[in-house]
């Protein structure tokens, strides 16, 4: 069994399209709630303690977000106070903690999803789509920090000479644009190669195949599987109007049915999902210790 | 032709399978971000299964001791692993025909001599032609079947080295790139089969001279001992968690002297370099150049008529289309160069050969007129030829009064053109001294010459001295 972020990526990125997407579609105060709990909890997972940085970040645009929608949106009957000569009122209030709680939360699960989809894993998702934009990809990924370190090669080798002053903002300027337009020739110059080196080796001659780099486990399978069914229930819940909520001009969310019980239950072992996979990883680990 | 089939009807899935290219940069070459990818990538083309790829990658990454770095980044691969990974993505196609176009050009001795040990492995483990086209000879000769010898466009010579290199004893310019021991032999008129390697000069040596005169009369080499450029206790790391690359460096070089700094791979030559250059600022420890440290230079006047370093890779030197440009632009005086480029001056830089750049670029370092030189393997990709051009072009600043200081991995080189020597090892200089006395006092690091004499004769380093105390022992036999 492998941990949540060594499955593999079709499987990874599935879960994080599902959870995203119901979410952001319902707006629903609860699953916002489960969204911003579970994003954040999935990001202290993957990422390991500290962070301290990230997470303020977030909790301050949290604030800011959910500040800014009631001084700028007056709709809502509850005035809580006036400034300005404008109505404060606690239904934008509660609409905008909602929003934010929705915003961060994908934030936090984006902030994950970057984490684990390293290059290649994002490379082998786009060869799903196709071989030539997977390869044109991999290319580019391999040019842009080698464009980047010829550049301070170049920058290191003018200034030995002494051909590089910087000691005013226009000679810098004409400085960069002279590297930057010889670097464009050596890129141009080393693309020959590179072109010659690709015809050695039979590009371009009939269809490409792939290498894929990550087999499909029982594992993924069932994690997928797992994750269609709740994702299934989840939008059946939505369809069959199964959440009733509104903000203006009176907030309510009216007491779930059982759809709307079977949704919110859904999501919520939806968005466990990673963290199940790495508890019992976790427990594997420790029950195989004990055996040895 | 290619197994009986012409050449032009060849299809494109037979020509790129059957025949394997690797050329001279071994960075240029490379097409994709993963190692894994790179060695898949010729496979994927020819549209091969994806199990077929894994099983014949995953041979091949094995037979090459790839499998550490299959995952990596190319870009975290030294030169010698590219080039490498070169040739096994070219392998993996399984060629019958293996075409490489001077493959260690741009390696250091080391890299290169594991890569001619590979090829010599694939030699007898597959039944495979190589075909190379290179002047870095030395370990390479030994190892082929059949020589053939190029001079303008025509073939001169084609049979065993040994025979081919006996023939062309009297030709000086073909000689100048071939093994030591056939140089040596060329030099004292030897006829017949040629020695190879430092094995067989060995022999012929001790069969055919006495050694009753032991050493050449020594050179004193007296320096002004006015440091020209000084580290003082230097000590540098990239990051904080880093280690030290350098570590207590300390070195004097003289002034008008020319100093050649060898060591191994990565071990922090140019960075050394970098620093007393001003790039890097080392966190402990003291720089001076010509008595004055470096911090005390305000901005360009450290570079202007004072100090100028060539780097490693002279493409980074140009920025114009023609080299006219470039020289004219930063007041380079090339006709009082002691070399002409004259007849270079309406090509694009790029378009010049390694030896023609290598000129080309020192002529604009020049250009500031710097009483201090910092060369950074300075002979790296260079023939034979154009290398001992250029250690002539040395000697001729130095007797200007420029101070050169080159680090580099060509022992032949630092033995023929250095007035000191000293070895760069753990971050700082363990020995220095004149190359007769470095090169004769190591045992692994030093040239040929030295090792095919060693015992025999004492301080002989170069092929030269080596011939001159053979002539002045005599042959065997013959005075008698």
């Amino acid at each position: 069994m492998r941990r949540f972020s060594e499955i593999s990526p079709a499987a990874a990125a599935l879960w994080y399209l599902s959870v995203m997407g119901i979410s952001m579609f319902c707006n629903y105060p609860v699953l916002a709630a489960m969204t911003i709990a579970g994003g954040c909890m999935v990001f202290i997972m993957i990422a390991g303690k500290g962070h301290g940085r990230e997470h303020l970040f977030f909790w301050l645009l949290f604030a800011v977000l959910a500040i800014a929608n009631p001084l700028t949106s007056h709709n809502g009957r509850t005035v809580l106070f006036v400034m300005n000569n404008n109505p404060v009122t606690l239904e934008a209030l509660l609409y905008g903690l909602n929003s934010a709680a929705l915003i961060v939360g994908v934030l936090y699960l984006l902030r994950s999803f970057t984490m684990i989809m390293t290059a290649d894993r994002l490379l082998y998702l786009t060869g799903f789509l196709s071989p030539k934009l997977s390869l044109t990809l991999s290319m580019a990924l391999r040019f842009v920090p080698l464009f980047g370190r010829q550049w301070q090669k170049i920058s290191d080798a003018q200034r030995a000479m002494g051909l590089y002053r910087d000691n005013n903002f226009l000679d810098d300027l004409k400085g960069r644009m002279r590297i930057f337009s010889i670097l464009v020739t050596w890129a141009l110059e080393n693309g020959i190669t590179t072109a010659d080196s690709m015809e050695a080796r039979g590009y371009g001659c009939g269809r490409r195949s792939q290498l894929r780099q990550y087999r499909t486990t029982l594992q993924d399978a069932v994690f997928m599987a797992a994750d269609a069914v709740l994702t299934g229930v989840c939008v059946f819940a939505v369809c069959k109007n199964g959440f009733r909520f509104g903000f203006y001009p009176d907030t309510f969310v009216e007491k779930p049915g059982i759809k709307g019980i079977c949704g919110i239950i859904a999501f919520g072992l939806l968005i466990l999902m990673p963290l199940v996979t790495e508890g019992t990883v976790k427990l594997r680990w420790r029950y195989l210790q004990s055996r040895v | 032709m290619f197994c009986g089939e012409k050449l032009g009807e060849l299809s494109e899935r037979r020509s790129a399978s059957g025949i394997g290219f690797v050329m001279q940069r071994p960075e240029q070459q490379i097409v994709t971000d993963k190692v894994w990818h790179e060695l898949a990538f010729g496979l994927e083309n020819l549209g091969v299964p994806p199990k077929e790829i894994a099983r014949r990658t995953a041979e091949m990454a094995s037979y090459f001791g790839i499998g550490d770095w299959f995952d990596r980044d190319v870009s975290q691969l030294s030169g010698g692993q590219k080039q490498l990974l070169n040739l096994a993505a070219v392998l993996v196609m399984q060629p019958e025909l293996l075409i490489l176009d001077e493959p260690t050009a741009q390696l250091d001795p080391i890299a290169a001599a594991d890569f001619i040990a590979t090829l010599k492995r694939l030699c007898s483990d597959f039944s495979l032609t190589i075909l190379i086209a290179e002047h870095r000879l030395e370990d390479l000769v030994p190892l082929c079947d059949r020589l053939l010898v190029m001079e303008q466009g025509r073939l001169i010579a084609d049979a065993a080295p040994a025979e081919v290199l006996g023939d062309l004893g009297g030709r000086p310019e073909v000689m100048a790139g071939m093994p030591a021991a056939s140089r040596l032999f060329a030099m004292l008129g030897g006829e017949g089969k040629s020695p190879l390697t430092v094995r067989e000069g060995r022999n012929f040596i001790e069969q055919n001279y006495g050694n009753s005169v032991r050493s050449l009369e020594e050179k004193e080499y007296t320096a002004l001992e006015i440091p020209a450029l000084e580290f003082r206790e230097v000590c540098f790391r990239y990051s904080r968690e880093g280690k030290d690359i350098l570590d207590g460096m300390s070195l004097k070089v003289w002034q008008g002297e020319l100093l050649c700094i060898l060591g191994g791979n990565g071990s922090g030559k140019t960075t050394s370099l970098r620093a007393a250059a001003g790039l890097i600022r080392p966190y402990s420890g003291k720089i001076e150049i010509f008595g004055k440290k470096l911090g005390k230079y305000r901005e360009q006047s450290l570079y202007r008529e004072c100090l100028a370093m060539m780097p490693q890779d002279v493409q980074t030197v140009f920025l114009r289309n023609t080299l006219r440009e470039e020289l004219e632009e930063c007041g380079a005086d090339w006709k009082s160069l002691p070399f002409d480029l004259s007849p270079l001056l309406d090509k694009h830089p790029y378009d010049l050969s390694g030896g023609q750049q290598q000129l080309a670029a020192l002529a604009k370092v020049l250009a500031s007129k710097p009483k201090l030189l910092l060369l950074d393997e300075p002979t790296k990709g260079l023939d034979a030829q154009a290398k001992s051009e250029f250690t002539g072009v040395l000697r001729r600043l130095k007797a200007e009064g420029v101070t050169i200081c080159a680090v580099t991995h060509d022992v032949e080189f630092a033995a023929e053109a250095a007035d000191r020597c000293a070895m760069f090892f753990g971050g700082r200089i363990v020995s220095e001294g004149t190359p007769e006395n470095f090169f004769s006092c190591n045992n692994f690091y030093t040239t040929a010459a030295s090792r095919m004499t060693r015992g025999w004769y004492e301080k002989a380093v170069t092929v030269s001295q080596a011939a001159q105390l053979c002539t002045l022992n005599g042959r065997k036999g013959a005075g008698q």
